[in-house]
């Protein structure tokens, strides 16, 4: 079991389930609660805005709403993927000091909504990971792999918005 | 069941005196010294009328009111108002925002708790 | 507070109100026609006559009634305000404090306060028609009622109204269901039935209207005395089936007591109506422009001329409608100066100083949301200005200046801005103790040559103004970079501008509007961008040859003057060629010019402002974005950014020979 005060930032169920909607990115796994997600759009056309941080380097209209829209790939310091066919957006409402702001995720994929099991999550370990530490709140095991739980309230924090491209350097030994 | 009311004041010796006549009529009282609180409170538990002031530091009553009536879980409570003046426009500004009724001040306990049993119906 | 106790607490409440009222009252004293003070010595009497005969202190109640009716004549402009009217007040404070304290046998000495308050109020009392009349030959009452839509979301429950009137008297009630929706449109927390009761009590007509007090003014309400004849039996079927007969319509201005009348009366003039409706009403405009571009752009595709005619015809009414609608939000800044009277009055008195406020163009037009979004900027400089910028009134004699100082504030509209100053006539701001600061803390070099403007913009600086007193502009650890913010975010800006012992002047430019503007839709690269069209001056071709000439140096000559421009493809690293035929767009921000080099001018855009999500609140280039008719985005220029951008960059070449 891990440590329950490592874990208490994910809202496990009193069943110690979690719902999330999985996607992959550039080959990996990452997984969002359900509850945040407010829908998953096709590919948008996308407008740039220059001189906004490359995590958020364009927006996107939402419904008459212009939302930014993210590349959790910078954040995680991992290669850029050519958008496919499977392609998608998914919109999440981050809080960000208090106020809820929407934004859409770019997907290669995006999986059905699935239950993870807080029995087979592990917190990441604290050396080893090619990420920054901080900016992911669990893993958990399953039997199609790994799945990231990114702490996207961290990702979307006033001061890691900034200009440097977060996790770029650390070392991948995984 | 016994009734349960909240009342929003900022001025402790009011909300004692409402407290007093309220409970002095058989409801359950509970306080709140703000609206930041009131709304806390209001959110914890659902409360069977709230008697709110308008002027309040941190969040004023009608904001609190607006914020209460934005929340599906809190239609219907009824809500109302102290005011002092006994003008038109801010008893429309409360309405508008969503408050059932108001009350002037000066009130005598009597008063309050006849619109309490007016606007609960017990 | 002292325990349980709520009269304790009241003591010293009331102990706390008096010293206020007290204080308003010598104030008045200084400023007889100061209606701000007269309403809060009111206020403040109106509410020690309530508290105090809710803790039980009766004598206290009835003898500060005199009072508070006397500052109410006052107030409704009855009576004007003596001395003689405010010793007598003040003299019944030391009364109220006594009472308050419990001392009893002071009957007399309060009835001889009360003797001279009368005498100084000099009028007799009116005393007010009693308006009831009773009516002998009523058995009862038929009335007819709708609540609003929302009432049971707003807390009134229509069955404890019904258990009401049964109160009242016997009461026959049927539900009128005819304005119920079919089940698919149905909402089930609104209420949509009607009722007809009738009635037999002998009630007033005002019992009965106290039981809908509260919804009274949204509610259909009929109440029409029931005649004897038409008293129904009692368990009479037929009665029933007559009390169903056609329903009378209450008809429109046909009142139901005096708050309808009252209601009726306004109308004529003027209609009040919430903000949150103004501010839905403006959205769907916004979407009516939004989509009429959007037809527009079909229409202009094609050959179809009707269906262009058409889509002209609908433009021209968005634009009316928009204009009309924009107007709806505009108040006078009357409003906003009139809360400057006290604060001057309460600085003057903090400060010791003598100031006067003297205002200008208050029937200036503006958004409301903008007038209520002012205040606090206005009230950080105001005091700023006060505070430090006005000398003490010795200082000002020895510099041969008033002993009086004058803060003045003034607006007025220039094209799309309403411009708001605050001047006052002070030692002005200390330009070398600016600079110093500036220097010390890193934010300029000690060569860096500046301008006045530039260098009093330092001041909006983090950090800069909340340190130790510098200029008339610090100190109170009121951070101007607030201000400065505040007015950005209403996507205007601020000029400084002061004369050393002279004074200083603030001036906020603020875009009249904000949910709509006027745009000049351009493209550079691939991406389209808005140019507010207040700020456009002109635009020019800027062929290829004369790029190839202007390589290195970025300045045009325009009519004798040089103009600096930015190539907005470069800036905004778009990595895309440049068109052959370019354009500059001038724009223009005060004297300040500068010209913008786009690759394409698509044409003029009704431009609904969305504001930019919070994770691009750092990119100070856009202002905003808009949707486009075919639902792309395009980011709004912030004119005074690149304004400055370009400024800067030519002083860069300057100092570069």
């Amino acid at each position: 079991m891990p440590p329950v005060e490592a874990m208490d930032s994910i809202h496990w169920n009193e069943a110690g389930q979690l719902e999330v909607l999985a996607f992959e990115l550039a080959g990996e796994t990452f997984a969002v609660e359900a509850a945040g997600v407010q829908e998953i759009l096709d590919l948008l056309p996308e407008t740039v805005v220059p001189g906004a941080s490359p995590l958020v380097a364009s927006v996107i209209n939402f419904r008459g709403r212009i939302i930014p829209l993210a590349d959790l790939r910078l954040a995680f310091g991992m290669a850029r993927t050519e958008a496919n066919r499977d392609s998608r957006i998914v919109v999440i409402a981050v809080d960000r000091g208090g106020e809820e702001v929407l934004v859409g995720l770019k997907a290669d994929r995006v999986h059905e909504v699935t239950t993870l099991e807080r029995n087979s999550s592990e917190e990441p370990p604290v050396i080893g990971m090619r990420w920054r530490r901080e900016l992911v709140r669990g893993l958990v095991r399953r039997e199609a792999g790994l799945v990231v739980l990114p702490d996207i309230h961290a990702v979307f924090a006033p001061t890691s918005s900034g200009s440097t491209p977060p996790g770029a350097s650390a070392p991948p030994i995984h | 069941m016994t009734a349960s009311i909240l009342t929003v004041d900022d001025s402790a010796s009011l909300r004692m005196a409402i407290r007093i006549a309220l409970s002095g009529a058989g409801y359950q009282v509970y306080e709140a010294a703000d609206g930041v609180e009131g709304l806390a409170k209001a959110e914890a538990t659902r409360f069977d009328l709230i008697v709110t002031d308008l002027n309040m530091p941190r969040m004023d009553g009608l904001s609190m009111i607006r914020e209460l009536r934005k929340r599906p879980a809190q239609a219907g409570v009824p809500i109302i108002f102290l005011t002092t003046e006994s003008d038109g426009e801010m008893k429309a500004e409360a309405r508008a925002a969503g408050a059932t009724g108001w009350l002037v001040k000066p009130f005598v306990p009597d008063q309050l708790v006849k619109i309490a049993k007016k606007v609960l119906g017990r | 507070m002292s325990g349980d106790d709520p009269v304790a607490a009241f003591r010293v409440e009331a102990g706390e109100l008096l010293d206020q009222v007290e204080q308003g009252l010598l104030d008045l004293g200084h400023q007889l026609g100061d209606m701000d003070l007269v309403n809060a010595v009111f206020r403040g009497l109106h509410t020690l006559k309530g508290s105090g005969a809710m803790f039980g202190f009766e004598a206290l109640a009835e003898f500060t009634h005199h009072c508070e009716g006397a500052f109410d004549k006052v107030r409704k402009g009855q009576v004007t305000a003596t001395h003689e009217l405010i010793a007598v007040v003040l003299s019944a404070q030391d009364h109220m404090r006594a009472l308050i304290d419990g001392g009893r046998g002071l009957d007399t000495a309060g009835d001889a306060i009360l003797t001279r308050l009368d005498a100084a109020l000099g009028a007799a009392e009116e005393t007010a028609l009693d308006t009831s009349i009773k009516n002998a030959d009523r058995a009862g009452w038929k009335l007819s009622f709708r609540l609003p839509a929302n009432a049971m979301t707003n807390g009134i429950n229509p069955l404890v109204l019904l258990d009401e009137l049964r109160e009242l008297g016997e009461a026959r009630i049927i539900a009128r269901t005819d304005r119920v929706p079919d089940f698919a449109e149905l909402v089930p927390t609104e209420c949509h039935i009607g009722w007809d009761v009738t009635l037999m009590t002998d009630a007033p007509k005002s019992a009965i209207e106290d039981v809908f007090i509260f919804v009274m003014d949204d509610m259909e309400l009929t109440i029409e005395p029931l005649a004897t004849d038409e008293v129904p039996q009692s368990g009479a079927a037929e009665q029933t089936i007559a009390a169903q007969g056609p329903v009378t319509k209450p008809e429109p201005g046909e009142g139901s007591g005096p708050l309808a009348h009252a209601a009726k009366a306004r109308a004529g003039e003027s209609v009040r109506v919430p903000a949150e409706r103004l501010d839905a009403l403006m959205d769907r405009v916004g979407e009516l422009v939004i989509a009429q571009s959007r037809l527009a752009q079909i229409a202009g595709g094609g050959t179809d001329l009707a269906l262009r005619s058409v889509s002209e015809e609908i433009e021209r009414l968005a634009g009316e409608m928009r204009d009309a609608t924009m107007v709806l939000r505009m108040v006078p800044v009357a409003s906003l100066f009139g809360r400057f009277r006290r604060l001057i009055h309460d600085l003057a008195r903090e400060t010791s100083k003598s100031i006067e406020l003297v205002t200008e163009g208050e029937a200036t037009e503006v958004d409301k949301t903008i007038v209520e979004r002012l205040f606090d900027p206005l009230v950080h400089i105001v005091r700023n200005s006060c505070d430090h910028g006005l000398e003490p009134p010795a200082e000002r004699a020895a510099l041969g200046k008033s002993e009086t100082g004058t803060v003045k504030l003034s607006a007025r509209q220039a094209g799309g801005d309403v411009l708001i100053t605050v001047c006052d006539d002070g030692r002005g701001i200390d330009r070398e103790r600016v600079r110093a600061k500036a220097e010390a803390q890193g934010l300029i070099l000690p060569s860096q040559q500046l301008g006045d403007g530039e260098l009093f913009q330092l001041i909006f600086h983090p950090g800069f103004s909340t340190a130790a007193q510098v200029t008339n502009l610090s100190g109170r650890g009121v951070g101007m970079d607030v201000v400065k913010r505040t007015v950005e975010g209403l996507r205007g800006r601020i000029d400084v501008a002061s004369r050393p012992g002279e004074g200083s002047t603030i001036t906020l430019s603020i875009p009249l509007t904000l949910a709509i503007i006027d745009g000049l839709l351009v493209r550079v690269g691939t991406d389209r961008f808005v140019v507010p069209l207040a700020a456009v001056e002109e635009c020019l071709e800027l062929s290829l040859e004369e790029d190839m000439r202007s390589r290195g140096r970025s300045v045009i000559t325009l009519r004798d003057r040089l103009v600096p421009f930015l190539r907005l493809r470069e800036l905004f690293e778009t990595g895309t060629r440049p068109d052959p035929f370019q354009k500059i767009v001038v724009v223009g921000i005060g004297a300040e010019r500068v010209g913008l080099v786009v690759d394409q001018i698509i044409g003029n855009h009704q431009t609904v402002i969305k504001p930019m999500s919070a994770l691009h609140r750092n990119v100070a280039t856009f202002t905003g974005a808009t949707i486009l008719g075919d639902g792309g985005v395009a980011l709004i220029l912030d004119i005074g950014q690149l304004v400055a951008v370009g400024q800067a960059q030519e002083e860069r070449l300057r100092a570069a020979g």
